[in-house]
């Protein structure tokens, strides 16, 4: 179950470091910075380059070990992206750059969600104007992702150990072999919400709409600095992409039309 | 002075065809330490979810009698908003904390009721060091012992200031010395701000010591009710000695006869 382990990459753990105590918004915005350059890009140069910069990043965050599982997990679609790519007639070259895209968005959100706590990623979007219900539904569902994955893996070990085999059988079959540990997921999820709604409203939640939160989202001088780099790095690649024609790599190599008619 | 008075309290469930309690009748004076216990089934919970109005705001079903929390009848009024006066504290630790460090979820409630800034710091303060977890601040609920996350979960109800706590089952998930250091901890707060508490749990060889008095469900009626020492003393076992105050019930005396002894010998056997 490599898919449920993926999301420990994407998990938050408090930790004392730079990265971690940078305001949320900055934070995201180097993350779009990153989405925004491999969009416009298509030079697996530029990728490679995008994927090198974040690895110092998640060495200050103290974060390799679960960066290189959330890789990882990302490896087997990145795989298949290259293989389909590839079969699909692209050069050998620019299946690498579709894969090495696919890798580096994966890097950089897992990054983004590794060091933002939900809850300062709550108050990112209130000071937004984000309603507060919504954003309060927004972080309490990212902090139960991990919890309901770790059920899910607690239901999988427990129907194995009674001799539930996963891969077993055709298509359907396997489908089915689901059946087990889908039931007792949904009637914990429902008893779940169930108690965390009556704790909810015992906590008053909903009584005023003017709530005034113990933690304030300050920026300070280094999140100032972090927008002004991101928006420089943007502004570059902008720049580079529109004035500036980078080098093909591309040698040309394909898959041999063999097997196409 | 009675803070909680209900009469003839009855409800079902939605869907249900039997009460989960029936003719309920029992009072809470300011600041008493009661004991809620029985048998699994027997209506606590549905009990205690009628003190802070969860019954009938949030489950439906069918209710009548009347239940009147700090001369507030709990028919028309609603959760949130009774929760300024009655705090509420579940078995389950982990569905009822909702940030990822303690600190912020002790302030949870406050932010609900729009307290300014400073004040919410001065409640957070306070209740962490009620309840002694002002060294884990920052720890995140998952990081936290059993123990320690029902500690947390107390101090968020605490930080609400409310008049009466009702805690069910709060150390259900625990072992044996987490368990008894909660219920000290319970009692510790009675003793210090005076807190009224109606505390639902099993081990009563843990909690009657602390108890003023004990009521005994069974079928969702009040079958017993007295101080630990009268509900729990042998003589009464032997003699059968009337302290059945509630005499209205339908309960047969053999079957009271035996959750006595069943209370007792669990006593006994720890
Ligand atoms: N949400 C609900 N919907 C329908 N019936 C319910 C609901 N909650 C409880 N009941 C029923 O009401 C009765 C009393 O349940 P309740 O949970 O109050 O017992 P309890 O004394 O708290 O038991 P336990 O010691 O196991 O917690 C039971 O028969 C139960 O099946
Ligand atoms: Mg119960």
């Amino acid at each position: 179950m490599l898919s449920i382990r993926m999301f420990e990459g994407f998990k938050f753990k408090q930790r004392k470091t730079p990265i971690h105590r940078l305001d949320p918004r900055p934070k995201f915005m180097i993350a779009l910075t990153i989405f925004a350059l491999s969009l416009i890009f298509a030079n697996v140069m530029v990728f490679l380059l995008l994927f090198l910069a974040q690895l110092p990043l998640v060495c200050i965050s103290r974060s390799v070990r679960r960066w290189l599982g959330s890789i990882k997990g990302g490896a087997i679609l990145a795989a298949m992206i290259f293989v389909m790519n590839f079969l699909t007639g692209s050069t050998l070259v620019f299946s690498a750059t579709m894969t090495l895209r696919f890798l580096v968005l994966v890097s950089a959100f897992s990054l983004f969600f590794m060091t933002t706590s939900p809850d300062d990623l709550g108050l990112a979007l209130e000071k937004a104007r984000v309603p507060y219900t919504l954003s309060f539904t927004f972080t309490m569902a990212v902090r139960l992702v991990p919890t309901i994955a770790l059920e899910a893996q607690t239901i999988i070990d427990a129907q194995r150990s009674r001799g539930l085999e996963m891969e077993r059988g055709n298509l359907i079959q396997r489908i089915r072999n689901y059946i087990p540990i889908l039931i007792p997921l949904i009637v914990s999820a429902i008893r779940r919400s169930t108690e965390l709604a009556e704790a909810l409203e015992s906590r008053a939640f909903g009584v005023t709409k003017d709530r005034e939160s113990l933690v304030e989202l300050r920026m300070k001088l280094s999140d100032y600095a972090t927008v002004i780099i991101a928006l420089a790095v943007l502004a570059i690649g902008i720049y580079v992409q529109l004035l500036i024609t980078l080098p093909s790599l591309d040698t040309g190599i394909k898959m041999p039309a063999l097997w196409k008619f | 002075m009675e803070i909680v008075s209900a009469r003839n309290l009855t409800f079902t469930y939605a869907g249900s065809r039997r009460p989960a309690i029936e003719g309920v009748n029992f009072s809470v004076r300011q600041g008493e330490f009661v004991v809620l216990t029985g048998p699994s089934g027997c209506g606590k919970t549905t009990l205690a979810r009628c003190l802070n109005a969860l019954i009938p705001s949030f489950y439906q079903g069918e209710l009548s009698g009347s239940l009147s929390v700090l001369n507030k009848d709990i028919s028309n009024s609603s959760t949130s908003e009774l929760s300024r006066k009655v705090g509420f504290v579940f078995q389950n630790p982990e569905n009822q904390l909702f940030s990822l460090s303690v600190e912020r979820d002790v302030a949870f409630g406050p932010e609900n009721l729009g307290l300014p800034r400073e004040e919410t710091k001065r409640r957070v303060d306070w209740a962490m060091r009620l309840t002694g977890i002002d060294g884990l601040r920052e720890a995140a609920p998952y990081e936290l012992s059993g123990g320690q996350q029902q500690r947390a979960a107390i101090a968020s109800v605490l930080a609400m200031r409310p008049e009466i706590m009702v805690l069910d089952e709060p150390t259900s998930f625990l072992d044996p010395l987490s368990a008894s250091q909660i219920l000290e901890a319970i009692a510790n707060l009675r003793q210090e701000i005076g807190i009224t508490i109606v505390l639902i749990e099993h081990r009563l060889d843990l909690a009657s010591k602390y108890a003023n008095r004990i009521l005994i469900m069974d079928k969702g009626r009040i079958i017993l009710e007295g101080p630990p020492s009268e509900v729990y003393s042998e003589e009464v076992r032997l003699m059968g000695k009337p302290l059945l105050l509630n005499t209205s019930t339908a309960c047969s005396n053999r079957r009271k006869v035996k959750l006595l002894l069943m209370v007792y010998l669990r006593r006994r056997l720890r």
